[in-house]
C-alpha cells in the first residue's frame, strides 16, 4: 500500500471524513483505501493487495481490469461493456427517493432541497442484487456504491470522491462490527453494515411506489432528470419492489452470512454483546407513517397510526407469535385537532413551509429491520432461546424503541458465547446473570421486571399475552380523547427528536415541524406518557 | 396507429366467433359511451385517430390489497382474511387457494378477467362458457349452475369459490366498467378553494374516483389526472382489460433449490396479457407449494403470492391541446 500525500491524518470518524478528502488528492484510476479506524490517510491499493482484498463483482469485473467510471451512469455503461449478453450486472432496476418529492416544483418551491435521490441496483437474483448504487445525478460523481463480496461475504463499500476516477474502498460489513472501526465511516449510518432503506414498509414515505408516484414535477421545468431515462425507467412498482426484491433479501443476506461465520468458527462468539445491542437497543431505526395523507386527514373518518410506533410486533408477534396488536386509529377532527395545537408544519427551514403533517402523517421510529433480522437468526442459530428472546423484549415492551430499560439489562450480556448443535448455553448464563443482578437493585428495576417476565417460565406465552391486551385496551382508550391522542403525539415528537439526531436525518423535510418542546417522553404499560 | 377498428376481447383472447368478437366490441363502447361527452380528455380509439407517437403509460400494482395492510397488524392476520374472503380482493385482481390433506397450498389461481366478459360469453356463447368453466373451474360443472332464469351469475357457487378453481373477478368494484369510469373520470382536474388538488388519496376523495386506501384507484386516478392537466387526451389501450403482470418470486426458496419463478404458469393470454396464472409445483416433483419457503416462512395463504404478484393496466396518452378548467370536489 501507498499512503497518498495529503496535509494531515484525517481525523473526523464519522461518514463526513469522505467529504474532507479533496479530488486532488486521490490518483486518478487507482483504487483506494480509506476504512476509518484502520486508516487515518487515504492508501492507494496495489492490484495484488486489492485483488487480496475486494472479491465483489465491482472490483472483480471492472476495477482489477482497470476500468474506472466517474459516475454513477458509466458505473452502468462500465457493466454493459464488461459483461456478457443476459448477465444479470448489465439489468439495472431504478428506484428514486427525496424527502421533499412530494413537493410540486413551483416558483414558491423552487429552492426547495428535495434530496432525490436515485438507487439503481445490478445483479438482482434470489439474495437480492450484487451490486446497489446511489446518486444524486447519473451523470455527476460522488457516487456512494455497495457491493456483496462472494469470496469473503458482506458488502464492500465503496465511494467516488467529486468528479475523480478513483474509488476509495470505505470498509466491508464486517468493519461494522470490529471494535475498531465500528461506527466509523460509513458504518455511522449503516451500524451493523446492512443495506439501509428507512422508510422500508408500506406506504413508504417518500419513495416512488404506488401509494404516492414521484411525478416529473417534483424536478425543475429545465431539469434534464424529468425526461432522464432513469426516471423513466423507474421500477413500476417503486419501493414495494425496492423493499422486496432488494432491501429486505440484501438484510437476510448478510445477517445470514454474519450467522455463518460465527457456525464456521465453531460457534464461538467473541463479542456477544455485539449481537445484543441489536437485540436490547436502537442502533438503527426504520420509519413507519400511518396511510393517510395529511391531505385528506381533516375529512378522513379513522386515520390509522402505524402500530410498530407501540409494539414491536415485528419481534413479539411476528417472531415470537404473542398477541398482535389492533389497528389503532383516531379520528381525522382529533388528528387535524392536534396539528393545529402543536402548531404542525413542513419545512426546510429556510424559504419552505407548509402546514400540516409529513405527506403521509405519523411519521415515526419503529425497530429497525436489520436488528429484527438479527433477532431471529439469535434464536434460529440457537443462541437465544424463544423465552429469552420474549422475556427481553417484554421489558419495557411499551416503548419499542429507545428503551434505556432493556439498554441497561446490556451491562449483563455474558462476555462470550459458544453455539452448539443449535443451542447454546447464553441464555441461561445471560438470565441467570441478570437475576442475581435484580437482588441488588432497587424494586421497578429493569432486573426486577426482567424476573418477573422469567419467572412465567415456559408459560410465557400464557403469561404475555393479557399483559399486551391490556397495553393494547389502554392505548386504545387513550386515542379516544383528544387529550390522551395529544399525548402520544408528543411521545412521537420525542421519538423523531432522538432520529433526528441519527445520521438517517439528511433533512430537515423528513419529519414536520412543531411546538412542543424538546423532551425525553417514556410510554407506560397503562398507556399515560410520562416526561423526563 | 389510426383509428382502431374494434375492440378486442381481453387479452385478444380468439375463443369467440367473429360476429361475438364485433358484440363485445359493441360493449366496450358502450361503456365508454357514457364518459365521452363529459369527459372530453377520454376518447374512444374506434371513434377518434391515435398517432403512432402515442405515449403508452403502463400503471402497475400490488394483486394483495392495500387497504389490508392499513387495517390489519399482523401478516398473518391479513393473508388470512384476504384468502378467505373475496370481497375483501379489491385490486382488480383476485385469486383462489387449493390445499391438500395436510391443508398445505398446493395451487394458487390468480384472476383478473373482467366479468362483463363472462357475461358476453353467457349472452352470445353459453357453450363455450360452459367449456371453459369445465376447464378451468371443474369438469363436473352444468350450466344451470351458471345461468339462473336466463341470466349470468356472476357469483354462482362455482365462481365464489375461495378454495377450488375461480373464473374470473366478481368483488364489486373489480370490473371493466369500474376501471373505465375511474380513467374517465380521473381526467378531470379538481381543486378546493381555488387550489388544485393532486395528491394520490386527495384525488380520489375530491373527485370520488374510488376507495382512496388502496393501491390501484389512487395510483390510476394521479397518473391519469397528470397527463390530463397538460391537455392531452388519454384511453385505454387495446385489448382493454386490467392484466397479470407477473410474480416477483424473489426471497421464495424451494426444497431442491429449483427456481421458483418457474413454477408460475400463465393459463389465459400471454405474457404481455396474462388475465389467468397459476402457482403450482409440477408434478414429477416431491413437494407441494407449501413446502417453499417465503423469506424462511412456508407459504401458507395465497395472499402471501399475492404480495409478490403485480396487475397492470395500460393508457395510451394522445397529445392534445386542450385547457382543462379545475372543477370542484364532488359533493
Amino acid at each position: 500500500m501507498t499512503a497518498v500525500a495529503t496535509d494531515a491524518p484525517i481525523t473526523d470518524e464519522t461518514c463526513k471524513a469522505f467529504r474532507e478528502l479533496s479530488p486532488d488528492a486521490l490518483t486518478p484510476d487507482a483504487v483506494h483505501r480509506f476504512v476509518v479506524g484502520e486508516d487515518t490517510t487515504l492508501q492507494v491499493l496495489t492490484a495484488e493487495e486489492a485483488a487480496g482484498e475486494l472479491g465483489d463483482p465491482f472490483a472483480t469485473e471492472l476495477l482489477l481490469k482497470g476500468t474506472f467510471p466517474r459516475t454513477a451512469g458509466e458505473v452502468l455503461s462500465a457493466f454493459a461493456a464488461a459483461m456478457p449478453e443476459g448477465d444479470l450486472l448489465r439489468a439495472p432496476m431504478f428506484f428514486l427517493v427525496g424527502d421533499g418529492s412530494q413537493i410540486p416544483f413551483s416558483a414558491e418551491t423552487a429552492d426547495v432541497a428535495r434530496n432525490l435521490r436515485f438507487l439503481v441496483t445490478l445483479g438482482n437474483g434470489s439474495e437480492g442484487p450484487d451490486v446497489m448504487l446511489s446518486a444524486f445525478n447519473p451523470e455527476e460523481g460522488d457516487v456512494e456504491l455497495m457491493a456483496w463480496d462472494h469470496a469473503r461475504g458482506g458488502f464492500n463499500y465503496y465511494q467516488t470522491v467529486g468528479d475523480s476516477s478513483s474509488w476509495v474502498f470505505a470498509g466491508n460489513s464486517r468493519h461494522a462490527l470490529l471494535e475498531a472501526t465500528e461506527g466509523k465511516g460509513p458504518f455511522e449510518s449503516h451500524p451493523s453494515g446492512n443495506v439501509i432503506m428507512k422508510e422500508l414498509r408500506t406506504p413508504w414515505i417518500n419513495w416512488d411506489s404506488p401509494a404516492a408516484n414521484i411525478l416529473p414535477s417534483a424536478f425543475a421545468p429545465d431539469d434534464p432528470l424529468r425526461d432522464h431515462p432513469w426516471f423513466n425507467k423507474k421500477d413500476p412498482q417503486g419501493a414495494i419492489t425496492c423493499e422486496a426484491s432488494v432491501v429486505r433479501p440484501g438484510i437476510e443476506r448478510w445477517t445470514k452470512a454474519r450467522f455463518a461465520t460465527i457456525a464456521a468458527n465453531g460457534g464461538k462468539i467473541e463479542r456477544p454483546e455485539r449481537i445484543m445491542r441489536q437485540v436490547l437497543t436502537s442502533p438503527a431505526v426504520n420509519l413507519g407513517s400511518s396511510h393517510t395523507e395529511t391531505s385528506i386527514v381533516a375529512s378522513t373518518e379513522a386515520v390509522d397510526l402505524p402500530p410498530r410506533s407501540f409494539v414491536d410486533s415485528a419481534a413479539l408477534t411476528e417472531t415470537l407469535d404473542l398477541q398482535a396488536p389492533p389497528a389503532f386509529t383516531v379520528p381525522g377532527s382529533r388528528y387535524a385537532a392536534a396539528l393545529t395545537a402543536f402548531d404542525v408544519a413542513l419545512t426546510d427551514g429556510d424559504s419552505f413551509s407548509r402546514p400540516g403533517d409529513t405527506h403521509f402523517v405519523f411519521l415515526v421510529p419503529e425497530r429497525a429491520a436489520e436488528d429484527q433480522a438479527v433477532v431471529v437468526a439469535a434464536i434460529d442459530s440457537g443462541l437465544l432461546t424463544e423465552r429469552l428472546a420474549a422475556c427481553l423484549l417484554m421489558v419495557d415492551f411499551a416503548n419499542p424503541v429507545f428503551s434505556e430499560r432493556r439498554a441497561a439489562l446490556l451491562r449483563h450480556v455474558p462476555p462470550t458465547a459458544t453455539i452448539t448443535n443449535d443451542a447454546s448455553d447464553f441464555s441461561q448464563a445471560l438470565a441467570d446473570a441478570i437475576l442475581a443482578a435484580a437482588a441488588s437493585t432497587a424494586e421497578g428495576s429493569p432486573e426486577h421486571e426482567f424476573a418477573e417476565r422469567w419467572n412465567a417460565g415456559e408459560a410465557w406465552r400464557e403469561a404475555f399475552n393479557p399483559l399486551l391486551e391490556s397495553y393494547y385496551a389502554a392505548v386504545t382508550a387513550r386515542l379516544s380523547d383528544q387529550e390522551g391522542f395529544n399525548d402520544l403525539f408528543r411521545l412521537a415528537e420525542a421519538r423523531r427528536q432522538r432520529v433526528r439526531q441519527m445520521p438517517i436525518f439528511e433533512s430537515p423535510l423528513l419529519f414536520a415541524q412543531t411546538n412542543i418542546p424538546a423532551s425525553e417522553r417514556v410510554m407506560q404499560s397503562d398507556g399515560t406518557v410520562i416526561e423526563r | 396507429m389510426a383509428i382502431l377498428e374494434r375492440f378486442a376481447t381481453p387479452a385478444g383472447l380468439t375463443e369467440i366467433s367473429d360476429a361475438a368478437l364485433n358484440e363485445w366490441s359493441d360493449t366496450v363502447k358502450a361503456i365508454y359511451a357514457d364518459y365521452l361527452a363529459e369527459h372530453p380528455q377520454f376518447y374512444d380509439p374506434t371513434e377518434q385517430d391515435t398517432p403512432d407517437g402515442a405515449q403508452v403509460a403502463p400503471i402497475a400494482w400490488p394483486a394483495f390489497p392495500a387497504r389490508l395492510r392499513r387495517e390489519v397488524t399482523s401478516q398473518e392476520e391479513r393473508w388470512r382474511r384476504a384468502d378467505n374472503d373475496r370481497n375483501e380482493q379489491d385490486e382488480y385482481c383476485e385469486w383462489s387457494v387449493e390445499r391438500d390433506s395436510e391443508k398445505k397450498v398446493t395451487r394458487v389461481t390468480f384472476t383478473t378477467e373482467v366479468p362483463e366478459y363472462w357475461d358476453h360469453l353467457a349472452e352470445h356463447d353459453p357453450d363455450r362458457l360452459l367449456a371453459l368453466y369445465r376447464e378451468l373451474v371443474a369438469p363436473d360443472v352444468e350450466l344451470d349452475e351458471l345461468i339462473v332464469d336466463g341470466t349470468y351469475k356472476r357469483d354462482n357457487d362455482r365462481n365464489r369459490t375461495t378454495t377450488g378453481r375461480l373464473a374470473h373477478l366478481i368483488q364489486g368494484s373489480n370490473n371493466l366498467e369500474a376501471a373505465v369510469d375511474l380513467v374517465a373520470k380521473a381526467t378531470v382536474q379538481r381543486e378546493r378553494d381555488g387550489v388544485p388538488v393532486d395528491g394520490q388519496q386527495d384525488l380520489v376523495v375530491c373527485g370520488s374516483l374510488g376507495n382512496q386506501f388502496r393501491h390501484s384507484d389512487p395510483q390510476i386516478a394521479r397518473a391519469v389526472n397528470t397527463v390530463a392537466a397538460a391537455g392531452d387526451e388519454i384511453t385505454l389501450r387495446d385489448p382493454v382489460g386490467l392484466y397479470i403482470d407477473g410474480l416477483d418470486a424473489v426471497g421464495l426458496q424451494t426444497p431442491d433449490g429449483a427456481d421458483p419463478a418457474t413454477f408460475w404458469t400463465i393459463e389465459r393470454g400471454d405474457g404481455a396479457h396474462a388475465v389467468r396464472a397459476r402457482y403450482e409445483v409440477p408434478g414429477d416433483r416431491d413437494y407441494v407449494v407449501g413446502d417453499i419457503l417465503d423469506r424462511g416462512r412456508p407459504i401458507a395463504f395465497g395472499g402471501q403470492l399475492a404480495d409478490r404478484v403485480r396487475v397492470r393496466v395500460t393508457a395510451l396518452v394522445k397529445p392534445a391541446d386542450h385547457t382543462p378548467r379545475p372543477q370542484p370536489c364532488v359533493p
